[in-house]
């Protein structure tokens, strides 16, 4: 199921108030410092913090379980594999199978930074209209034509998705079924006929933009104003992010 | 070949976003270099971006189950150098959307398809050399180039996840990982190269324009 970028945080809540930059830079380096952790000791602490931001979101854990579910069949695989594979320490035997302490500590510790991660990213996504979102990628160095392809492509992909399904539903009721590898030239053809009407609605869409002035100069998004809150938001969780660096890096140099 | 967030190392993560930073300088600088006004091409990238993108989400049926295909050689055969942008854009939503792939690995992520895209692309327009309006060529140039870039992009990302996991593999484990890997990834491939080929040949029946937009 597709679902559209949404902003499900309301808009009074704490987390989508803070100013979009601010918010990037602070959330994005607590995601990269729960990346670097390798120590298990540590990670209490990254599920700690990754709890505290998901509860001040609002989010229910309903939407969490939603959205984990096709990501987390990644970690399923690596749950299966990794402590039967990895390692040499045995812990138990499962018929031909020896489930080792080495590997399941790495699919714990693996487990853990992904559902943290994920839930960060769930706060920084879900809390943010994408306009927003865009302006402050390109207020951080994003090039503007990349900030424009991400404008235009959002503008474009529910109606090509409905595009899609309404050929679908038409080859269906002319007997398509696309059960079998046959299926694969029609579907072929299908994926062309989109891309030749994208192409010609592109020149159509190119036209009209002309007319309104487009190409005269950059997209203009509005910057937010800074307040002291977003500033003290922004410390607190880059002091937050080196903590754990720090905590990884001095306590644990060699693990 | 999506690698989802705390799986590989920070400093993986990090050399990821550089090398996606610079493919990413790359394109633009040859984008800008290549046309006259980059900025009329927007639309028309962005259009086919959000065609990439849906077209990605199709079940292709492989029986007893289905599979997703990346179309990343497909983008390269089309879009050229907006390949790689494009696929960055596409990354992105996939994020938001599904929260599929990562944001700590979006940068390895672009690079995995990004760079073999650009490659596939770059392998059918050699088409210039041999009959250009040949369906033969056409389709064996598509099937190549994508067949390649799948495979290269799977290979990389299974060797990435084999070598940097938190705990050591024997080398039996390893071994076997590898080739578990590429064996899944072998027929997806296939049929990405396939499939390929079939579009292009269609779009050489009915719109050909769009597969010489890069070499104009």
């Amino acid at each position: 199921m597709i679902a559209s970028y949404s902003t499900a945080i309301p808009e009074s809540n704490l987390l989508s108030r803070w100013e979009v930059r601010h918010k990037l830079v602070g959330l994005l380096a607590l995601i990269f410092s729960f990346s670097f952790i390798r120590e298990l000791w540590l990670l209490p602490l990254v599920i700690l913090v990754s709890v505290v931001i998901y509860r001040m979101s609002q989010l229910s854990l309903a939407y969490y379980w939603s959205r984990i579910r096709l990501p987390g069949l990644f970690l399923l695989m690596l749950a299966l594999m990794l402590p039967f594979g990895a390692g040499s320490t045995v812990l138990a035997r499962v018929g031909p199978l020896a489930l080792k302490l080495e590997g399941s500590l790495s699919v714990l510790l693996i487990a853990v930074k992904f559902l943290c991660i994920f839930s960060l990213v769930l706060v920084l996504f879900a809390g943010t209209p994408l306009q927003k979102m865009v302006g402050a990628l390109r207020s951080l160095g994003l090039p503007a034509l990349l900030a424009e392809m991400l404008i235009f492509t959002n503008r474009y992909i529910y109606q090509l998705l409905t595009d899609l399904r309404q050929t679908q539903v038409a080859a269906g009721l002319r007997g398509f079924k696309g059960r079998s590898v046959k299926a694969l030239k029609p579907l072929a053809y299908i994926v062309g006929t989109l891309l030749v009407r994208s192409h010609n609605q592109s020149e159509r869409v190119f036209q009209a933009m002309t007319l309104r002035g487009y190409g005269e100069e950059s997209l203009v998004l509005r910057a937010e104003q800074v307040r002291t809150f977003d500033r003290l938001a922004l410390v607190a969780t880059l002091l937050l992010a080196a903590g754990l660096v720090f905590l990884q890096f001095f306590f644990f140099p060699t693990s | 070949m999506h690698i989802p967030d705390g799986i590989l190392p920070v400093s993986v993560a990090l050399s990821g976003y550089a090398a996606a930073g610079g493919m990413t300088w790359l394109s633009l600088n040859r984008i800008n270099k290549k046309f006259k006004n980059p900025r009329e091409l927007i639309p028309r990238a962005s259009l086919l971006t959000a065609a990439f993108f849906v077209a990605s989400l199709i079940h292709i049926p492989v029986p007893p189950t289905s599979v997703h295909l990346i179309l990343s050689g497909l983008m390269g055969v089309i879009l050229g150098w907006f390949a790689f942008p494009a696929i960055l854009v596409g990354l992105f939503f996939q994020a938001v959307m599904f929260q599929h792939g990562g944001l700590t690995t979006m940068g390895i992520n672009a690079c995995l398809m990004g760079i073999p895209a650009l490659l596939a692309g770059a392998l059918f327009r050699t088409r210039r050399y041999f009959n250009a309006e040949s369906k033969v060529t056409n389709g064996l140039l598509a099937f190549l180039g994508s067949f390649l870039a799948m495979g290269l992009g799977a290979l990389t990302a299974a060797l990435l996840l084999i070598y940097t996991i938190p705990a050591k593999l024997d080398v039996a484990a390893e071994r076997a990982a590898i080739i578990t890997l590429a064996g899944a990834h072998l027929p997806v491939a296939l049929l990405e190269g396939v499939f390929t080929a079939l579009v292009v040949l269609f779009l050489l029946r009915v719109k050909p324009e769009l597969l010489e937009m890069e070499e104009k």
